[in-house]
């Protein structure tokens, strides 16, 4: 069966094929049972832009293809949350309902149009624009029939393949490569369910059972995570791997190859642009335009046209910084602040603004932390008599916040790593630097510090701490397990620590006088340590809401000449 | 070991409640969270997850069911 495009209705073309694949595949006899049962559905209901939500690819395509037979325009919210779907209500003519109350229709319908105009607008797409407020991306016919015919040339698909896809077709690279595109070509498909290692092993056997030969439509945190306990060679072979959402981690895509034992295609694209590069890492890591897509580099910048784009002719600014040539390029990262978590973007300010109209919160700030989890952290500025000082309130708190967040944005874009403080830390030139952010977080680092939430420089001599006790420190583990307490030599060990990285180097320890432990320090409690500079060493007191747990003086002699330079002499 | 995997900073044992749900509204765990338990779970128990019906990640719904499958898979 060859290649048709959506222009000319490929789901209508004459003998679809039944397969002997299970119901949760998509197979175009199906498929075409479905596409009538919701035009069924359709019939004597508003024209205009229909919100389309639909985790099952099987009903998602048939109520899709409903939707285009009948002139109507399917709008795919990004994700069905209900601030998300609220926001669309108003520029929409309804909703298609997540279960066709009559399954199936038997009364005569109009015929299927025989074509479609390919100017057509047959989709409106989402995605989080720098403002952090979603922008709509309308899509033609002639914009998906140019992509997906790039597609065919590059990664052709037959009837003779099954397309099993782990990520959403909500999303453009989903919906290309792992519904319209196996349409276009007659393959059958699977859907999102596959989202996990042990399912996707059973949708490869499955296809390999009905004949068919898998290939995969995935992502990078998928990708990333492949286990290793699945015996990827005795499964029917995948013939290609695709990943986008997000550049993967070179070592990932090798490893991924060498354990699913089938090349790992790279799409690099956007919401906005459609598909602009691809690569595979195994044999280059630098990314290559894909036909039709035309770059240009100006600096770091990055512009394009292609026919992918809503205006073809026009060069389009991607905000993505490149260095290398349009045939032989590397992607630099964002120039905006927008970021990618588990492959879905998420706007920082976004994230800021949600968290601000929180009444407690005054403001926020949201920073990427490059760690490999790719989570981000969040800093709170807070008035003083809202900060948490104990573990359940902070633990509530964050709990609030992830909840305020979990209406608006994507689960795994939430930010994980929380700060409350009573002033956002800055440097002599009033700016939150990365150094400071890498202090904030440094307790994720390493398990010994605390967690430094901001300094008041009092005056030369003296300043005051923002401090919390991390439940993770490792000091806690083996000292009481039912009562974890930060044990007393720690507690020196941290002032010490602290006043060295605000008065400079003290010296050598020289030793403790009038210790006090007047209360015990506990995971998550929130502490001030009071630091002053003494003749000869330091004096310090850590208090919380509580009083007063712990303090004294510490001594320190003039540092020993450092051994190196008593060699040199 | 869930807080471990997950570098979870600001939950300690005691915050996870047995019956409650760890994914979504409970301890708000995500779908990547879930990806890495499995992985998790083979690396320490030898346990593998199988692809068989809704059991396979019903066993994450909660502390409780869990445990529940830790002890009755657990090879090491």
């Amino acid at each position: 069966m060859s290649f048709v495009s959506l222009c000319q209705l490929p789901w209508r073309r004459p003998a679809p094929i039944a397969s002997a694949l299970p119901a949760h595949w998509t197979d175009s006899a199906r498929l075409l049972e479905r596409v009538d049962a919701w035009r069924g559905w359709l019939e004597g209901r508003p024209a205009g832009r229909w919100i389309l939500c639909q985790p099952d690819p099987l009903e998602f395509t048939g109520a899709l293809l409903a939707l285009w037979e009948t002139g109507r325009i399917a709008v795919l919210p990004a994700d069905d949350r209900p601030g998300t779907l609220a926001g669309l209500i108003g520029s929409t003519d309804g909703q298609i309902p997540a279960q066709l109350d009559v399954p199936n229709h038997s009364r005569a319908l109009p015929h299927a149009p025989a074509a479609i105009t390919p100017t057509t607008a047959a989709l409106a797409l989402y995605t989080s624009g720098s403002t952090g407020q979603p922008v709509e991306f309308a899509k033609s016919f002639a914009q998906l029939d140019a992509e997906l015919a790039v597609h065919h040339q590059l990664w052709p698909l037959t009837e003779a393949n099954g397309v099993i896809a782990q990520v959403s077709h909500q999303h453009i690279y989903g919906l290309l490569a792992a519904v319209l595109h196996p349409l276009c070509s007659g393959a059958a498909f699977c859907g999102e369910d596959c989202h996990y290692p042990e399912r996707l092993a059973e949708r490869m056997t499955e296809a390999g059972l009905a004949g068919l030969s898998p290939v995969m439509v995935s992502s990078p945190p998928q990708l990333a995570r492949t286990p290793e306990h699945i015996d990827w060679s005795a499964l029917p072979r995948l013939q290609r791997v695709f990943s986008s959402g997000a550049p993967l981690a070179q070592a990932h895509a090798e490893r991924a190859e060498s354990l699913l034992g089938a090349p790992v295609i790279e799409i690099y694209g956007s919401t906005e642009t459609g598909g602009i590069a691809q690569r595979r890492q195994t044999v280059t890591d630098a990314w290559q335009a894909l036909p039709d897509v035309e770059l240009t580099f100006e600096g770091e910048g990055l512009a394009l046209r292609s026919p992918f784009l809503a205006e073809p002719e026009q060069w389009w600014q991607q905000p993505d910084r490149v260095s290398g040539t349009p045939e032989r390029f590397h992607l630099l990262g964002r120039d905006d602040r927008l970021v990618k978590i588990g492959g879905k973007r998420v706007s920082l300010d976004r994230i800021e603004r949600l968290l601000a109209e929180h009444p407690r919160v005054m403001s926020a700030r949201c920073v990427d932390l490059g760690r490999n989890d790719g989570r981000l952290g969040c800093i709170l500025v807070m008035d003083t008599s809202s900060l948490p000082h104990e573990h359940p309130q902070r633990h509530e708190l964050a709990r609030q916040l992830r909840e305020r967040l979990a209406a608006h944005i994507e689960q795994v874009t939430i930010p994980r790593y929380w700060r409350f403080v009573e002033a956002l830390p800055c440097n002599a030139q009033g700016k939150l630097d990365r150094s400071l952010i890498e202090r904030l977080f440094e307790d994720l680092v390493d398990d010994r510090k605390p967690r430094w939430l901001g300094t008041d420089l009092l005056d030369g001599r003296s300043c005051s701490l923002a401090l919390e006790v991390p439940e993770r420190l490792i000091f806690l583990d083996g000292h009481f397990d039912e009562f974890p307490i930060v044990p007393g030599v720690v507690i020196v060990q941290w002032a010490v620590q602290q006043a060295e990285r605000s008065f400079g180097q003290l010296g050598d320890f020289a030793g403790c006088e009038q210790l006090k432990f007047q209360r015990p320090l506990r995971p998550g409690m929130r502490l001030r340590l009071d630091l002053t500079q003494r003749e000869n060493g330091i004096a310090f007191a850590f208090h919380s809401h509580e009083g007063k747990h712990a303090n004294g003086r510490i001594s320190f002699r003039a540092a020993t000449v450092a051994t190196t330079e008593v060699a040199d002499d | 070991m869930i807080i471990d995997t997950l570098e979870l900073e600001d939950i300690t044992p005691d915050d996870i409640e047995p019956q409650a749900a760890l994914f979504g509204d409970g301890l708000g765990l995500d779908s990547i969270d879930a990806l890495e338990l499995g992985l998790a779970l083979q690396k320490r128990y030898g346990i593998k997850l199988d692809a068989e019906a809704e059991e396979t990640r019903s066993h994450f719904a909660s502390l409780n069911a869990l445990t529940a499958l830790v002890e009755a898979r657990r090879v090491h």
